[in-house]
């Protein structure tokens, strides 16, 4: 496949990341058999067993994060790159396109490592600013992995990407691999 | 050293015995093992089948699971339970209807499905109130009661049954004969009817008169009969003179004949039914003369034979379901009360004073072969009603079978005087019947049918999806409507009543709102008052409205009574009841009463708050 089929695909990629959640958790206990609460991550807000789990983490002093700027943001990225990376398509196959393209593969690698950066620094948060007075004593502060599972309390929390985020690394996979064809 | 002989004789005799007695116990305890593993359900396995039980005096009906003969839920019907919220305020509606239609308590007797094609299709349970002449129906997808009627015309409402296969009417049995004005100013001999009840509606469409007391009830597999039988043709007034006939009967009612009676206008009215007499009506009401004072009637899963139960005469009466015509009355033993059946032709029967049930095959006493009893099992004690897995449905299973004893005697450890009922278990997919477990109940169990798990258990909500009317989080308030009149909206949620507080002044009427607006299975809350006689339990997306008066001033805490949370001892609340006379304003109370304590910063957590 050659350079522009890749862009365009890859641009198509990350404009249907938009419309699947990116992040995804699991939380399971011994007193939820059957009944796994489930949160998504998605461009708008937290998504799934909500009440369930910020009745939870109540007990624990967990803010439930009802406000997250970074989504803003990731989706203003999201269609910029869906955009630069169509461009790139069309921006042929001289010196200054290949230019482009390189600089964008560059550009949406350090993007998405960033953001992971950002979720983690999130996951961490939830896990330390925790309200001190909050009712269940012993429980220590924790950082969920931004993927696997950590313990929290009677809870062992599963944290992984989901569909937006595998359509966001596949098509960065498939941005690079267009950045270092020649023929367009 | 040396041994006096006769320590050798003592010590040889030990030790025979001992060896006998291992050997004794090996041999039974294999048996033992075998029956246990049966009925062994593992935790976190789940039972075959639903059983359900009906209450008896306690006016419920039990839900038990088979073959562990665990006791899995109480349905309150009749009688108001303030574990399950059920019927314990004025508000209520099926306390209403309680109230209306004679009172809260009952004598739950039979219990039956719904049909769809003969079987049971998981929609509702019917269930009788022989005291009060009144027919309750169960949803299954909530497994709660949701109507309670009074059935016009009859006291006594005894036997109740399905008609089959699609479920068209609930038959309802009068058992207790009446004048037939009613009253006490006709001298006519007393009577009584059979009431044909909408499934839906539940209102009684019309009523076949009957002269006796009409028993038990079961309909013909095709919708053509209903069958009741009926005792004391004599009509007496005492036992001596209910049992003087040699026989009495089984009604066959032909349905469709009744229907067309009805709807030609040949009813008499009476508290709005049409009651059909049979002298007028001929054809309606066919009287099938079995040995006097019988009990049980049962339709052959095949839709075949009606089996009456002689109950005083050792034998059960075989009727042809088509013809009517009795075909075989084999003796069966002593005090035969009820039939059952499992899928290989045969039928077993109850002998309330032989204390056994008798299997037997039918083909075989129809056709008058000597070898028709094929097994007798001794059951603990005098056995009432017994009823295999789907034996009262067209596909019965053939595995288990449950045999409800009036007696338990020896069977538990001594409670007190009041012995518990004891049901018995046992496995009829052999050749011979083998007693499996016994497990006992609250008193007291008449009859029972079941429903498999793989059926039922998908049409079970295990949460409610709330009311159009229920309380919203964020939406809660207190509000004066009235002079002496205010109305609360509540939530609740781990671990929280929202409000946490609301004043009301003393002698107001207080309309109380509250929806348990958890999402999660199982989480289910109380609401307690003390002092006011209310309590409640809400499942989770369930609202209820209470009212009462807030007569005595002072503060009450209101909490929860079903353990939900880490914090269950702390979700709590309080009404304030301002007194009459008080010159403070609310507004200085509210502010006054709800001072909090201090927390002081820095105090770990074992420190007391002042």
């Amino acid at each position: 496949m050659k350079a522009r089929a890749l862009h365009v695909a890859a641009a198509a990629l990350m404009a249907a990341a938009l419309a699947f959640p990116l992040w995804g958790f699991a939380m399971a206990a011994p007193q939820y058999p059957d009944e796994t609460l489930h949160l998504q991550v998605t461009r708008t807000g937290i998504a799934g067993d909500v009440l369930e789990v910020s009745t939870l983490q109540h007990f624990i002093g967990v803010r439930f994060p009802t406000d997250l700027p970074e989504l803003k943001w990731a989706t203003r990225a999201i269609v910029a790159f869906a955009a630069l990376l169509l461009v790139g398509a069309f921006v042929g196959a001289g010196t200054a396109g290949r230019v482009y393209r390189v600089l964008c593969a560059v550009a949406l690698v350090v993007f998405l490592i960033a953001s992971a950066g950002v979720v983690q620094a999130r996951l961490y948060q939830v896990g330390h600013d925790r309200d001190p007075g909050s009712p269940l004593r012993g429980m220590h502060d924790f950082t969920p992995p931004l993927v696997g599972p950590a313990r929290v309390g009677n809870f062992t929390v599963w944290s992984f990407p989901h569909a937006g985020a595998v359509l966001l690394l596949a098509a960065a996979v498939l941005t690079v691999a267009g950045s270092r064809k020649a023929a367009v | 050293m040396k041994h006096h002989p006769f320590l050798l004789v003592v010590a040889t005799v030990v030790a025979t015995l001992t060896a006998v007695h291992t050997m004794g116990c090996g041999a039974s305890r294999s048996a033992r093992s075998l029956a246990a593993e049966q009925v062994y359900v593992a935790p976190g396995e789940l039972d075959k089948y639903y059983a359900f039980l009906s209450g008896g005096q306690s006016g419920s009906v039990f839900v038990v699971g088979i073959p562990s003969g665990r006791l899995i839920r109480e349905i309150p019907v009749f009688e108001p339970r303030a574990a399950y919220g059920y019927a314990m305020n004025d508000n209520d509606p099926r306390r209403q209807e309680l109230v209306a239609t004679g009172g809260v308590w009952a004598d739950t007797h039979h219990p039956v499905l719904s049909e769809t094609d003969g079987m049971p299709n998981g929609k509702y349970l019917w269930i009788n109130d022989l005291a009060n002449g009144r027919l309750a129906r169960i949803r299954l997808d909530y497994f709660e009661t949701d109507r309670i009627v009074k059935i016009p015309n009859l006291q006594g409402a005894h036997g109740i049954a399905v008609v089959s296969p699609n479920t068209k009417y609930i038959v309802v049995n009068g058992e207790f004969e009446q004048p037939t004005d009613g009253l006490l100013t006709n001298p006519a001999p007393y009577t009584s009817v059979v009431a044909f009840v909408d499934p839906d509606s539940m209102e009684v469409k019309f009523e076949v008169r009957v002269n006796g007391n009409i028993d038990i009830a079961d309909t013909s597999k095709d919708g053509r009969y209903s069958f009741s039988t009926v005792y004391n043709l004599e009509q007496g007034k005492d036992m001596g003179s209910m049992i003087q006939y040699d026989r009495d009967a089984v009604a066959a009612i032909d349905i469709p004949a009744a229907e067309k009676a009805v709807a030609a206008g040949r009813g008499e009215m009476r508290h709005g039914v049409p009651i059909l007499d049979p002298e007028s009506n001929p054809g309606v009401l066919t009287l099938i003369p079995v040995p006097k004072n019988p009990h049980g009637i049962n339709v052959t899963p095949d839709g075949r034979y009606a089996i009456a139960a002689g109950k005083l005469s050792p034998t059960v009466t075989i009727i042809d379901a088509h013809t009517l015509k009795i075909v075989a009355e084999p003796e069966v033993g002593l005090g035969p009360l009820h039939t059952t059946f499992d899928n290989r032709g045969n039928a077993f029967t109850s002998l309330f004073l032989d204390s056994q049930v008798v299997k037997w095959n039918i083909d075989k006493a129809v056709a008058g072969a000597p070898d028709y009893i094929v097994d007798r099992i001794n059951v603990h004690y005098n056995i009432g009603h017994l009823q295999a897995v789907g034996g009262d449905h067209t596909h019965p299973a053939g595995d288990y079978l449950i045999a409800l004893n009036k007696l338990s005697k020896d069977m538990y450890v001594p409670v007190g005087p009041d012995l518990p009922e004891n049901q018995e278990i046992i496995d009829i997919s052999g050749e011979k019947m083998r007693l499996l477990a016994s497990f006992p109940t609250p008193p007291e169990p008449h009859d029972a049918t079941f429903m498999a798990v793989a059926v039922l258990k998908p049409l079970v909500h295990q949460t409610y999806t709330p009311a159009a009317d229920a309380v919203v989080a964020g939406q809660e308030r207190v509000v004066r409507t009235a002079p002496h009149a205010v109305t609360v909206d509540m939530t609740l949620i781990r671990s929280a009543y929202t409000p946490d507080s609301f004043q009301v002044r003393e002698g107001d009427q207080v309309t109380l709102k509250v929806t348990n607006i958890e999402t999660i299975r199982d989480m289910i809350h109380g609401f307690a008052l003390p002092d006011h006689n209310l309590n409640i339990a809400l499942a989770p997306g369930y609202t209820k409205t209470m009212t009462f008066e807030a007569s005595k001033p002072g503060v009450y805490w209101y909490y929860c009574t079903n353990f939900c949370s880490a914090l269950h001892l702390e979700m709590r609340g309080r009404m304030m009841v301002q007194p009459k006379d008080s010159t403070v304003t609310l507004a200085d109370w509210h502010a006054a009463a709800n001072v909090q304590g201090q927390v002081v910063p820095g105090v770990p957590s074992t420190g007391a708050k002042p």
